[in-house]
């Protein structure tokens, strides 16, 4: 394994170790001159460092732990074996910290949509946020025929309209371009459970109490 | 070199070198010999401290007596997502109380993610006579008190700039502390405050100011105002709104349509919070000056921002969330040839569905439009090897490239492949490429191709992405000019980290977060590099109770020459050099 990667640790003294060149390794990537470039650019440096390693090697443990490979190995499986479930016990949590790379800032703007601002709806009128948390302005959206589902946020929506054009066009790559919006009818399900054809309840009363919303084929949605 | 330089008299060197600004060329004389550096040190007026850690106060204090500028940045980079844990650390009072004894001329304070407290703003108000400049970008700590010392007290006060701060926001009024006498003010960002402020003091402000060039309101500002505040200042080149909604009507459209277009140098607009599409068309007289325009906060959808960066031709940064979609960027790409720097932000990065179109399409359409794009960040969910190909063809003069699939992991979509080619051709073809942000399913062979090509690289961002230390390993092996690594969620350990151990010392520094480096490892490194801190930060504990093999949860590595810090909370510990010295 050490050999393969070429990361074998220095046995005598650190420097050469480091200076991986003469260990003829197979990785010949590892031969790229970037450390000797930095020991030469960084004299200083360099002196500081060769000082604290030569000073290691007489007594300090890197020798110690480089000279008992067998030791670094049981070391270093050991290790493996109590990182990775680690690793994966804290992915589940750890994923939501800090990622997607998103500023605290950035994020509290944008999902808190102040309550008290108004939203737009058909007349340019306003109309209170209500109890309508920010993420529930997004609705669920299928289109018959389409498998892969989408997710909308009403409150970029005015009319009808609207709504039914950005639909149209968000499914229409997926359609066949003979297949007018004619044969299609909007449906949506209200907060009651029903499944109903939009545009029979001002568009206002619409966004509040839709759940989800289903585009299917217009015989389908009349025979419902 | 040298014989040139004794014969010129210093005052002539000195006033050589007060022409040359760039930190780095100031950095380089002063190693030229002795006397350059004798001389360079009493004439070095602005200093930039990229880790406040790195150096202490006193030692820039005796080295350069004259600064009147100084730049402090404090906390790590991924603190701004949440990584660093809270008192962590950044903490500019030991700066604040030296510098107000040493600089009694110091003009400019610019901090960036430190934490300032009212008593260091108020010690500032009194400190330093001539006071021109504060900025505090991403700090925290302080509140509006502080910031109504800074105003009663700082006369020559220019800029005001508080951009992406936390302040506590206890008083509305800390504007009206700026006496009727003062009229200094360039530049005033406020963008980041919660409540509101007093309108009218805004207005008497702003009014008695003629030189106010940049006006960055809050949330809070009512859109029907802004056309008061517009009116007093006809001079502003960069305005941020507040919400940007209100009622329909005429009359304020038409007002604010008007102070708009009286602002004849206006080229930057941002805010628009809340935005109401009906408000939109009131910019569209300017459109074609603008060159900047932030509607990263403006929720509207594709068709309205087509119709508005359609009409800005000469825009060279957008900042837009991903409702602009992909159908908006073809626009950007017909419209806008001088596009410098793209950046699109996730409007739902939670979602597990898409709920835009917003796919590698549009940054490739970007790519082939816009000749001058250099600068990306670009938020989505889907890419493909062959896009990233094209875009790095296409733009072989990008020199930010930080892209973010939101699913970490995430393959190639069309081939199932991970990602290496195409962000392997993004480091071969863009050769000038200085900052790097990788994300999706990546191997070990990117960074191969990152270590091979990537000479110019200064700043690396990585997550989720490899298979073993020999990826680190390349990267610290073959990137030359890194100085900020910061990576989290990968499988690096031990042996890439003690074999480049080296390389550390060239660096600013090095974030590793649910890795697989080991306690041993970082002890054996703080031990062994005595120019290095090495910093465990775990909150679980003492690292010395669990076993030395056991990898840490965050560890911070920074050059430094100032030895460890003493402001270190609980959950940080510091390897340090001399312990087991010490003892035996």
């Amino acid at each position: 394994m050490e050999l393969q990667l070429g990361l074998a640790l220095p046995t005598q003294n650190p420097i050469q170790g480091l200076n991986l060149t003469n260990n003829g390794l197979e990785c010949s990537e590892l031969r790229r001159p970037s450390f000797c470039i930095e020991s030469h650019r960084h004299v200083k440096n360099k002196r500081s460092f060769e000082e604290s390693f030569e000073y290691s090697s007489k007594s300090l443990p890197l020798l110690v732990w480089n000279g008992q490979p067998n030791d670094e190995d049981d070391r270093g499986g050991k290790r493996n074996r109590n990182a990775h479930p680690a690793n994966e016990n804290n992915e589940e949590e750890n994923r939501l910290v800090g990622w997607p790379p998103i500023k605290s800032c950035r994020k509290k703007k944008i999902h808190q949509q102040h309550p008290r601002f108004p939203i737009r709806n058909a007349g340019g009128m306003l109309a209170e946020n209500g109890d309508r948390g920010s993420n529930s302005s997004y609705v669920k959206v299928k289109m018959a025929g389409v498998a892969v589902g989408r997710k909308i946020d009403l409150r970029l929506y005015s009319s009808y309209e609207t709504l039914t054009n950005k639909l149209f066009s968000m499914f229409n790559k997926c359609q066949k371009p003979e297949e007018e919006k004619e044969s299609f009818t909007l449906t949506y399900q209200a907060e009651e459970g029903d499944w109903l054809v939009a545009g029979d309840v001002p568009w206002q009363s619409f966004i509040d109490s839709v759940k989800r919303l289903e585009i299917v084929r217009s015989g389908v949605a009349e025979s419902t | 070199m040298q014989r040139m330089a004794l014969s010129f008299p210093e005052e002539v060197l000195e006033h050589v070198f007060s022409f040359i600004r760039s930190e780095r060329d100031r950095n380089v004389i002063s190693l030229v010999c002795k006397s350059w550096y004798e001389i360079e040190r009493w004439c070095r007026w602005r200093v930039f401290i990229g880790n406040c850690y790195a150096v202490s106060p006193m030692m820039v204090i005796k080295r350069f007596p004259e600064v009147r500028s100084i730049s402090l940045k404090g906390k790590p980079h991924f603190a701004d997502f949440n990584l660093v844990p809270e008192g962590w650390g950044g903490f500019v009072c030991p700066w604040i109380g030296a510098i107000a004894k040493a600089y009694p001329w110091l003009e400019e304070i610019r901090l960036k993610r430190m934490v300032i407290t009212d008593e260091s703003l108020e010690l500032i108000a009194r400190s330093f006579k001539n006071f021109k400049v504060l900025v505090l970008s991403s700090c925290e700590g302080f509140s509006t008190d502080g910031l109504a010392a800074i105003a009663a007290n700082c006369r020559n006060l220019r800029e005001l700039d508080l951009r992406e701060s936390e302040v506590d926001d206890r008083n509305g009024h800390w504007l009206s502390h700026f006496p009727d006498s003062y009229t200094s003010l360039v530049s005033l960002n406020i963008s980041c405050l919660g409540s509101e402020v007093s309108l009218s003091a805004l207005e008497r402000l702003i009014g008695r100011c003629p030189n106010l060039q940049t006006l960055r309101l809050n949330r809070a500002v009512p859109l029907d105002r802004l056309a008061n505040l517009l009116a007093r200042t006809p001079q502003l080149i960069e305005f941020g709104t507040g919400a940007y909604s209100s009622e329909i009507r005429p009359e304020v459209f038409s007002k604010l349509s008007g102070a708009l277009s009286g602002c004849k140098q206006l080229r930057s607009l941002s805010g628009f919070w809340d935005v109401l599409p009906s408000y939109l068309p009131a910019i569209y007289p300017i459109c074609s000056r603008l060159t900047s325009l932030n509607l990263s906060y403006a929720t509207i959808q594709s068709l309205d921002l087509i119709k508005l960066v359609s009409q800005c031709h000469n825009l060279q940064r957008l900042w837009v969330l991903d409702y602009i979609e992909d159908a908006g960027l073809d626009a950007l790409a017909v419209s806008c040839k001088d596009l410098r720097e793209l950046r699109v932000f996730p409007s739902d990065p939670f979602a597990l569905e898409p709920n835009v179109t917003l796919t590698e399409h549009g940054l490739v359409s970007v790519s082939e439009g816009c000749p001058k794009l250099q600068s990306v960040l670009y938020f989505c969910r889907q890419m493909s090897n062959a896009a990233l190909i094209t875009i790095a063809r296409n733009r072989p003069n990008m020199t930010r490239f930080r892209l973010c699939i939101i699913e970490p992991r995430t393959p190639d979509y069309l081939t199932l492949q991970p990602l290496d080619a195409g962000f392997g051709a993004v480091v071969e073809y863009c050769k000038d490429l200085r900052r790097l942000s990788l994300s999706g399913l990546l191997t070990d062979r990117v960074f191969e191709y990152i270590g091979t090509y990537g000479k110019k690289l200064e700043m690396l961002s990585v997550a989720f992405a490899g298979d073993s230390d020999l990826g680190l390993h390349h990267i610290l092996s073959g990137c030359d000019n890194l100085r900020k690594l910061e990576i989290r969620d990968c499988p690096f350990g031990d042996k890439a980290l003690l074999a480049n151990a080296a390389k550390l010392e060239t660096m600013r520094s090095l974030w590793m977060s649910s890795c697989l480096v080991s306690y041993g490892a970082c002890k054996l490194l703080g031990h062994k590099m005595p120019r290095l801190n090495v910093e465990v930060i775990d909150e679980r504990g003492p690292p010395d109770s669990r076993p030395e093999s056991c990898p840490v949860e965050k560890l911070y590595i920074y050059r430094t020459i100032a030895g460890p810090r003493l402001d270190m909370p609980d959950f940080v510990w510091t390897m340090e050099d001399d312990s087991e010295f010490r003892i035996s």
